[in-house]
This record gives structure tokens, C-alpha cells and sequence, in this order.
């Protein structure tokens, strides 16, 4: 950088009459003195060119002739995201001042989607700068001549490092990382990060063992939040999964603005909502699209690309739709349902208004009460800036299981050098000795003993030390697993066609179409489909007509509610119960609230409030600790664990973010019961294992481990029966491991990530601290109070026994019995709608005209 | 700890067992269907560590049947072996050894879909190898659920179980017999193995299997033939 001439950077932002921010010129400036470091910026506020001009001003030189075609520069920067949809966009911003600059500089990119073609021509000769996912770099480390074709490499860019940072796909890449700075131990690595509340912590994650520059970027632009509220609460539902009731209001918000985008929670969501703004608006057709992670690549590529143009009036999508691009036309946001977190909340407004002038605004939509004051509190949560800290987790041994069958794959490794370089990894800083053994038996025997395993080869040392897999089978078999992003087995769905199938519209989970027959509708990518026939993993459909269509549910993580919202939630709340109805929202909400208080009382930063109810079902707890779904399942299981030291009982458990639900078939006195020691941190660690055992989770957990580690395979695309006589369901593994070999860290490490992940132990932990703070205000209710109703129709359960299997199943069977005709004993979904109903006038029986009562409708025969 | 549960199916007594196989007094035979002994080792063979312990733990319960239980004969109703991978010395030598010790045995194996991918068992074992359908007095000895135009089925291969209901919104999934008046469902036998879930159709009467006993449960429609499930 000696010399006089003008940056790279500076020329082209003058050629584009463009004057570079601050934290640009820093990073420029920490790029150009070889630094490593991190840039925090929200989205559309130049974060791209920060970083990649930085690179350009140190590693290019313009072309001496804008003519010549001698061979561009080689492989000199990585470009990591997440997100293989954005892969594409990206390469487009980093071509434009190659362009404009004449830079001798080519641009690949590397992902699941990049063809077979592109790929061998990568296979030579890698581009200038490689666009590609944390999952195509380890894949890229797999080749034999690895360390070769990353020779030239000087520089690694993360972007959307927040996306990546709380995940093992992070743990991932930092693997991957350690590997590339032990080939070049000067490697400038620059993270890219948006909203986020511990950014420190990003740095260090990413930088680890070194150190680096923190720069913050363009001050978040002005955000304006919202709520689209209903004109009156009377009719409101306490708890819905649809929040249909809006619709009028939202198509109204639809109309008034150019472009708008959509939120939804779920994937299931977004398809409700399309197919009903689509009946409410049938000339909408051809102007709203739908954007979910399982619609086909074509499918979201015709929907990016109808955003970018402004083409689309509104598109109903879920986060596959939070992080990339900026789509300038843009207008508004729209947010069905929770929006669970402060960051994603920000994150989504941030979607909105980039055109000059305008500032970022969100609307929330809630679609039922309890929505409504988590509106009015996230309003003040965003006011407050109050953004959620992510973590990076701790030692996931599946993700370094699988890292070693890769390196193994890659050239091959020896144990002592790996693991000096995979303790490069922040998360791996403090991997001890043993747990490196026994990684290395894993992979290599199977199992801890060396006979444990018989007829079992992954990796082997060869006779000079060096580890490789000496199976091409089981090479092949890795390579198309790698990767920590587990879901369900799924099926392609196409369309049928005479003498072979048609277009593919995306992908469905086999759980759902496993409970569909041929001729059954349902609603897929904003279609109702019929379908035809399941075969070889594919499901194929025809259009279907009519009305009745199930909606396929993909069972993604459910996030939690964060801490910083829940908080704000329990303040809004509290005001409530002292007389303050202060914002419209709370207005709104104030006559159920005083249902609330009525029939029980409303939760406080004091209290803790339990009802105790009993129905036909049994003997319900409801308890409101608004801690997020996770700490309630955690607490949850480890009230019932411990009131079955009391007595044997077999709980069914109902959680979500607000509180939970212990129900009891057979008679528990909360009254006598519910007490300040059931609340005790003392033994929590062991009380909160014992109840894992007891239940079902940690098997629930084990699915991704056994993926990631490599036991469960999810097979070869288009692969032949036979091959599936050889996949087992990875609760079969759990039953098996648990028998035969207890002691296996991978059953540790399930119990383990089910306390940090789908507990929160931590957080468990700090909110028994702060319940024990709080007094327990206990009521006695005789119907279900408005904030227990959502728990009562829960569907989805666990549930924590202590009782003798025999004495489960003689009870059952009993009740089975008792219950006329062999369907079984049907739960009442809907045993207790009794707030709703309580709100309405009771109905006067209907006079016929002649007085007598009407005959029966004939029903046609269900059988 | 272990019962049984004495049924007449064609007016024959049949034992169905708590260790998920069926004993045939009259013609002192036991009953196995799906043992599936060597999965593991195929998965072993595949890179996917199973632990060790699988084919010994289907061994011992076998053992233990027929100790309690006086047997002439042993039929597996299909899937003996698993993947052509399960023929692994290891395995083999197990079934070696455990077959000395029970020489004068009558073994015999139904074919099923697995076994004819695996191969037939070695002839070292002394194991008569038929196809299906196996007449033995008013049944058809089976590995698939197809109906038998004669005989009434005994059948393995689906592995079936049943999810009970309860009060206070509890289940429990179970493996179960399934005895309809054409055609009977095993449950699978080897402990590594997986099962599907039967629905409660009229026209099966299921009996679920858990903790150490068998459980009747009530119908009240009557046995039509059917098709499982």
C-alpha cells in the first residue's frame, strides 16, 4: 500500500459518485494493515463492500490491458453464507466492481445447487473468490489435494456470522477454519454480523485463538413498530393456530402499500394465510407468492426475483426470507403472530424500506390475545434496544466425529497434529484428552473398547500413522452426509404424469404424507394437490379441486420466546394488574384481562401464578413462569419428576412460551403439594437428568446427533428399496445404545444439548432463582381461565411417568374397555372451550314451526 | 414375572407369549417371526457403529423360551438374517454355538423378504429352509400378511404395535398381536428392531405386550377377515 496511486475502493466509489461511509474507510483501513476482525452493521448498510473492497484494495491489481485474457487470479478469497439462496446474489455485488475496475478476477460459487459441470471445471482450477456454505467448504477440505488448491487462499469472509454463531454449522466452519489457518497462519478472517447483543463474544468465537478489530457499522436506521389491531376483542380467540380473523385487515394493509412482505412462524402458517388472502382477493392471483424453505428452487428463484422487480404485490413467507438481498421495492413488513425475539424482529423490519428516505416499520398481527400484549411489549423491548445474546455451543461431539471422518477423507490426518488444530476451535478450546480418544475410537472402532465393534470400518491408520477411510463405499456415504442441518426424512413431491412424473414443486415431510391416503387433498406451495400415489421417496400429485385439504406440517424447531420479550411481556402484565392500561394495545386486551384477574389473577414481576383445576380429563397444574417454551419443558418435567418422588403419577405435559401444563389421570393435591421445595435449585442437575430419563426427550435430541455423527443415513437420493432395509429410525439406535452400550458420549451428549438446547438449563436454573423470589399465588379455578386455554388444546404433548408400565397399561386398557367399540378411548380435544363460550349469550332452543322438535338429519354413513 | 395368555384360533390352543413369539402346545413349537439376527453387523459393515450385544440378547431369550417351554420344534416365520452383510463370522459363530447347544431341534425357516436378499443360512446350522406358505395343521405358517385361500394365516413381517389411549391425555405405543378369523399378525421378535403402528380396525383382536405380560384388549365388533392394516 506504499505507493501513491489511489485505492481500488476509492476509484470505484467515485465512479459510482458514491462517498464511503466511516466504518468502511476503517475496515478498509484494518484490512489494509492486515488485521482480522468483525463488522457489525445492520442489513443494506454497505457491510458487503466494506469487506470486499478491503480485499480488492489488498489482494488485486487491475488487469495491465482490460483485454487480456490471461488466466484470472487464483483461489484468494472465501466467501462463506449461510444461505445457499443468497449464494447467487452475492456473487452478483462482488462481480460489479471487478467489472467496472478491470480486475483480472473470477467469481464461483460453490453450493448443494452448483452443477455437476461447474463443479469439475472448480475441480481444476478453483475462481479468484469462491462463494459457498460452511457445509460445500468442509466438503471442499475432503479433497485429496486440499491444502494445494487453497495455496493462494488469503482472506475468509462470514457473512451473517449472527446466523451461524449460536449453531453447530458455526461449529462447522470453526473446525473448518482452524484447518485453513494451519495451512496459512496469516489468513485475514472478517465476520460480517447484523443485530446482536453480544458482539464481543461473535469476535472471539470466529477469531479464536487470535484476536481482532470490533467496528461498528451504520447506526440501525429508525425502526417503527406497529400493531394492526382488531376493532374489538369480543370475538378474539384466546388461542388460535390460524388468527384468520385478521385477514380483512390485513388485505386492507396489503393494498395500501406497493410492496409488501409477510411474515409467518411456521411454514404451515404461510400456506394458510396465502390460500385465504388468495380467497379474499381472487384478482391477487399472479400477484402474491408464497416463499418457504420446502418449495422447489425455481419456485423461490421466480419469487426473488418478482420482489427485486417490484413485480409482486405481497409475498407470505417465513425466515427463509430474513437474511439476504435487499429487495428495494419493499414497503412494508408485516409479522403474523409472536415475533418471538427482539433481534428477529428487527432483523424482519430491516426487510422494509430501503429506498431512499423511508425508514424500516413493521406491523404486528397478532392472532390472539395474549398476542396482543406481546405487541405492546415488544414495542417497548425494541424502544429499549433490549437484543438477544447468541452462544457458541460447547464441545458437540457429533460435529467433531463427523470433522474427523472428513479430514480422514481429505488427504488423511494424524491424531496428534488434529488435535492440537481442532482446540484452535473456540469450541474445542477446552477438549480434553479423553474425549479426543474417544473420538478417535469412535470413528474408528465404533465404540469406546477396541472389541466393541466387530466388522466395523470408518477410519483406519495406515502403516505410517496416517488416518483414512479405506471404504469407498463408506467415503461415498460421508460425503453426501455432511453437514448439522437434520430434518425428516422428506419426499420430493411432483406432479403425476402419464409414463413418468412431472414438475417438482418442492419437498413434505414423510410424516405427514405417511397419515395421507391416495385421493386425500392438501395444501402445498399455494396449491391444492391431490394426492396420487407414494413411490421411491416421491409423492406424487395431480391439481386438485374442492374445499377440504389438510395442511402439511414440517416439524421445524419451534423457537422459544426470548428472555428479553418474555420480560417485557410479564412488565406489561404487571401494569396491568395494578390499574395501568396505558397503550391501545393494552386497551384493547383490558376486558379479558379482567376475565383473567376475575376468575384467577393476572402473572407480576412478584408473582408466580398457578391454577389448579379439575375437568373429565383429570387433575390439571396450569403455572405461568413466561420463560420460554424450553425452560418450561425443562420445568415442567422437573415438578412432575419430583412431585413422583411424592407418589406414583404419569404426567402429560403441555408447554408454550407463556407457561405450562401438568395433567394427571389420577388425583395429585397441588394445594398440599406446590411448595416452595418443589422450586429448590438443590440437586437440579441430577433431578433434571433423572427426569430426562424418564422421559422422552433426550430420544427426541439423539435424532440429530445420530445424523450428524453419521449412524442414522438418510440414503441416496433415488436410491432402490433394498437400501432402506438398511436405515434405521434413529430411536432405535437410542434403544439400542442405552442397552448395550450406556456409557457412549453420544448418549451424554444428547442429554447434554437437551439441557443447554431444548431445557436452557442455565436459564432454568436462573429462573427457579427468580420464581423462588417471587411469591406463589395459587387459585383454585373451576373453568379454564383465558390464559390456561392455549395450554388445554395443546396437541402436542410429552409426558414423564413414574409409575409402573404394568400399572400404565392395566389402567388403559381398563379405560379402553370402558370406552364402547374398539376405536379407542378419544381424548376431548375440545373438553373445556368453556371461555369462549362463557362469552356468549346462551342460545334459546329453536322452535320448529309446528313446536315439535326437528327429526334428525340423515348423516351419511362415515364407514 | 413372564406369563402367557392361552387363545383358541381354530380350534386350536395357541400361547401367545410375552416375549413376542407364539407356543403351539400340540405340536410343541415355538413360533418367532422377524428375528432379524446380524442387523447390527450389516450397519457395522456400512460404517454405522451399532453396539455389540444384539444377537447375544435374541439368543438368550431364546434360550430362556425354550427352557420354559418344551419344544420340539422352532419355526422362524421369516427374516432370520437381515442383509446379506449379517453372514459375518461373528455372527455366524454365535448361531453355531448357540445351535450346539440345542441339537435335537427341529429348526425350520420360513423365507421372508429379507432372507432372500441375505442368502439363506448356512446348511451348518441344520435348518430346513422352505418358502412360504408352511401348512401345519389348520394354519399357514407365513413371513407376509397375504390371505391363504385354505388355512388361516400365521404371519410376521409388519411388526406390528399398537398405540393405547388414556385418561389425562396419555398414550403408549406397544407391540401386539393382531388375531383376525383368516389371517394372525406376530409381533417382531429381535430386540433390534423397529415396529409399525396398526390401527384399531374391528376387525383384529389385539393383544399388546408389555412389561413381562399380555394384554387382552376388549372388542366388542365381531372378527371380520381383513387385511392388515
Amino acid at each position: 500500500m506504499s505507493d501513491a496511486t489511489e485505492l481500488l475502493s476509492e476509484q470505484w466509489f467515485t465512479t459510482r459518485a458514491w462517498q464511503p461511509f466511516p466504518f468502511q474507510q476503517e475496515v478498509w483501513q484494518a484490512i489494509g494493515d492486515g488485521e482480522s476482525g468483525l463488522l457489525h452493521a445492520t442489513t443494506g448498510s454497505g457491510k458487503t463492500y466494506a469487506v470486499w473492497l478491503g480485499a480488492l484494495n489488498r489482494f488485486a491489481t487491475k488487469a495491465p490491458s482490460p483485454t487480456a485474457t490471461d488466466k484470472p487470479a487464483p483461489l484468494t478469497v472465501l466467501w462463506i453464507t449461510p444461505m445457499r439462496a443468497l449464494a447467487a446474489d452475492t456473487a452478483r455485488a462482488l462481480q460489479a466492481p471487478l467489472d467496472d475496475l478491470g480486475i483480472g478476477w473470477s467469481i464461483g460459487l460453490r453450493t448443494g445447487d452448483t452443477s455437476g459441470a461447474e463443479r469439475a471445471r472448480q475441480g481444476r482450477r478453483l475462481p479468484s473468490a469462491l462463494v459457498t456454505t460452511p457445509e460445500s467448504l468442509t466438503l471442499l477440505l475432503t479433497r485429496a489435494d486440499a491444502r494445494q488448491a487453497f495455496a493462494g487462499l488469503r482472506m475468509l469472509v462470514v457473512d451473517e456470522w449472527h446466523e451461524l454463531l449460536g449453531n453447530k454449522r458455526g461449529v462447522q466452519l470453526q473446525l473448518a477454519l482452524a484447518r485453513l489457518r494451519q495451512w496459512m497462519p496469516e489468513l485475514i478472517v472478517w465476520g460480517l454480523s447484523a443485530t446482536l447483543g453480544n458482539q464481543p463474544h461473535a469476535l472471539d468465537v470466529l477469531l479464536h485463538p487470535g484476536s481482532g478489530r470490533l467496528v461498528q457499522g451504520k447506526v440501525d436506521k429508525d425502526l417503527r413498530v406497529d400493531t394492526l389491531l382488531p376493532p374489538s376483542i369480543e370475538r378474539f380467540p384466546w388461542a388460535g393456530h390460524l388468527g384468520l380473523r385478521m385477514l380483512a385487515q390485513v388485505v386492507e394493509e396489503i393494498d395500501s402499500a406497493a410492496t409488501t412482505l409477510v411474515f409467518t412462524n411456521t411454514r404451515s402458517q404461510s400456506e394458510i394465510w396465502y390460500q385465504a388472502l388468495l380467497d379474499a382477493r381472487p384478482d391477487w392471483a399472479g400477484l402474491i407468492a408464497l416463499h418457504h424453505g420446502s418449495l422447489a428452487r425455481e419456485v423461490r428463484d421466480w419469487v426473488e426475483l418478482g420482489l427485486k422487480q417490484g413485480a409482486l404485490k405481497a409475498v407470505l413467507c417465513t425466515s427463509s426470507l430474513d437474511l439476504g438481498v435487499d429487495f428495494l421495492p419493499v414497503e412494508r413488513v408485516l409479522q403474523i403472530g409472536s415475533p418471538k425475539g427482539v433481534a428477529r424482529l428487527m432483523q424482519r423490519a430491516g426487510r422494509s424500506g430501503h429506498a431512499p428516505g423511508r425508514t424500516s416499520r413493521v406491523t404486528l398481527v397478532p392472532t390472539h390475545s395474549v398476542e396482543v400484549v406481546e405487541a405492546a411489549a415488544a414495542q417497548v423491548a425494541i424502544a429499549e434496544r433490549r437484543i438477544e445474546a447468541r452462544s457458541a455451543p460447547h464441545r458437540p461431539l457429533d460435529v467433531l466425529v463427523q470433522h474427523l471422518v472428513s479430514m480422514a477423507l481429505g488427504g488423511g490426518f494424524r491424531p496428534d497434529e488434529l488435535f492440537a488444530e481442532v482446540r484452535q476451535a473456540w469450541s474445542y478450546r477446552e477438549l480434553t484428552d479423553e474425549h479426543w480418544q474417544w473420538a478417535l475410537a469412535f470413528v474408528r472402532h465404533g465404540g469406546h473398547s477396541l472389541t466393541a465393534y466387530p466388522d466395523y470400518q470408518r477410519v483406519e491408520p495406515d502403516e505410517t500413522g496416517l488416518w483414512k477411510v479405506p471404504s469407498r463405499r463408506v467415503a461415498l456415504r460421508h460425503r453426501m452426509s455432511i453437514g448439522t442441518i437434520v430434518s425428516d426424512a422428506s419426499l420430493t413431491v411432483k406432479f403425476w404424469a402419464k409414463g413418468g412424473s412431472g414438475r417438482s414443486l418442492g419437498s413434505i415431510e414423510e410424516g405427514f404424507i405417511a397419515r395421507l391416503r391416495p385421493g386425500d387433498n392438501f395444501l402445498f406451495g399455494g396449491r391444492l394437490l391431490e394426492l396420487v400415489r407414494v413411490e421411491n421417496m416421491t409423492a406424487y400429485v395431480s391439481r386438485a379441486t374442492g374445499k377440504k385439504a389438510a395442511v402439511p406440517r414440517w416439524n421445524g424447531g419451534r423457537m422459544p420466546l426470548s428472555s428479553e420479550l418474555a420480560d417485557a411481556v410479564v412488565e406489561q402484565l404487571g401494569a396491568a394488574a395494578r390499574e395501568q392500561f396505558t397503550t391501545p394495545e393494552m386497551r384493547l386486551v383490558e376486558p379479558l384481562l379482567r376475565v383473567q384477574m376475575g376468575w384467577s389473577a393476572l402473572p407480576t414481576e412478584t408473582t408466580l401464578l398457578a391454577e389448579v383445576m379439575k375437568s373429565r380429563e383429570g387433575w390439571h397444574l396450569f403455572l405461568y413462569p413466561f420463560a420460554g417454551r424450553h425452560v418450561h419443558l425443562g420445568l415442567a418435567s422437573l415438578l412432575a419428576w419430583r412431585m413422583g418422588r411424592h407418589q406414583p403419577l404419569t404426567f402429560s405435559i403441555a408447554v408454550n412460551d407463556y407457561g405450562f401444563e401438568l395433567l394427571s389421570a389420577t388425583e395429585v393435591d397441588w394445594l398440599r403439594w406446590l411448595t416452595p421445595e418443589l422450586f429448590s435449585e438443590n440437586d437440579l442437575l441430577h433431578d433434571v437428568l433423572a427426569s430426562l430419563n424418564a422421559g422422552e426427550l433426550a430420544r427426541r435430541r439423539f435424532r440429530e446427533i445420530a445424523r450428524i455423527a453419521g449412524l442414522v443415513f438418510s440414503g441416496y437420493p433415488g436410491a432402490q428399496k433394498s437400501a432402506r432395509q438398511l436405515q434405521a429410525s434413529s430411536g432405535l439406535f437410542f434403544d439400542v445404545f442405552r442397552q448395550y452400550d450406556p456409557a457412549n458420549l453420544l448418549l451424554t451428549q444428547a442429554e447434554e444439548e437437551v439441557l443447554r438446547q431444548e431445557l436452557e438449563v442455565e436459564r432454568l436454573q436462573q429462573t427457579l432463582t427468580r420464581l423462588q423470589q417471587r411469591t406463589l399465588d395459587i387459585h383454585q379455578v373451576k373453568r379454564t381461565t383465558p390464559l390456561a386455554f392455549p395450554l388445554m388444546v395443546e396437541r402436542f404433548r410429552e409426558s414423564m411417568s413414574s409409575e409402573k408400565l404394568a400399572d400404565r397399561i392395566r389402567r388403559m386398557v381398563a379405560e379402553l374397555d370402558k370406552a364402547a367399540g374398539p376405536g379407542g378411548y378419544q381424548p376431548q380435544a375440545d373438553a373445556s372451550i368453556a371461555v369462549e363460550r362463557d362469552t356468549r349469550p346462551k342460545r334459546k332452543p329453536r322452535a320448529t314451526k309446528d313446536g315439535t322438535p326437528r327429526p334428525k338429519k340423515a348423516r351419511r354413513a362415515t364407514r | 414375572m413372564t406369563s402367557h395368555l392361552p387363545i383358541e384360533l381354530e380350534q386350536t390352543e395357541l400361547w401367545l407369549l410375552a416375549e413376542k413369539a407364539i407356543y403351539w402346545p400340540a405340536q410343541q413349537a415355538l413360533l418367532i417371526a422377524d428375528i432379524h439376527f446380524g442387523k447390527a453387523a450389516a450397519y457395522r459393515r456400512l460404517g454405522q457403529p451399532v453396539p455389540h450385544g444384539t444377537t447375544q440378547a435374541n439368543l438368550q431369550r431364546l434360550d430362556a423360551l425354550l427352557a420354559r417351554y418344551p419344544c420340539k420344534q422352532l419355526i422362524f416365520l421369516g427374516d432370520f438374517l437381515h442383509a446379506p452383510e449379517s453372514q459375518t463370522p461373528a455372527t455366524l459363530d454365535q448361531l453355531h454355538d448357540w445351535r450346539a447347544t440345542h441339537a435335537e431341534l427341529t429348526i425350520t425357516l420360513i423365507r421372508g423378504n429379507h432372507d432372500r436378499r441375505a442368502g439363506d443360512p448356512p446348511t451348518s446350522l441344520g435348518m430346513n429352509v422352505v418358502p412360504e406358505p408352511l401348512l401345519l395343521g389348520p394354519f399357514a405358517l407365513q413371513h407376509e400378511a397375504d390371505p391363504h385361500p385354505s388355512h388361516h394365516v400365521l404371519a410376521g413381517h409388519l411388526h406390528p404395535a399398537f398405540r393405547l389411549n388414556g385418561r389425562g391425555r396419555q398414550n403408549l405405543r406397544l407391540p401386539c398381536f393382531c388375531i383376525g378369523d383368516r389371517l394372525s399378525l406376530l409381533p417382531a421378535f429381535g430386540s433390534f428392531t423397529g415396529t409399525m403402528t396398526v390401527t384399531a380396525e374391528d376387525r383384529w383382536q389385539i393383544y399388546v405386550v408389555g412389561d413381562g405380560e399380555v394384554w387382552p384388549l376388549k372388542r366388542s365388533a365381531p372378527i371380520r377377515p381383513g387385511i392388515c392394516p
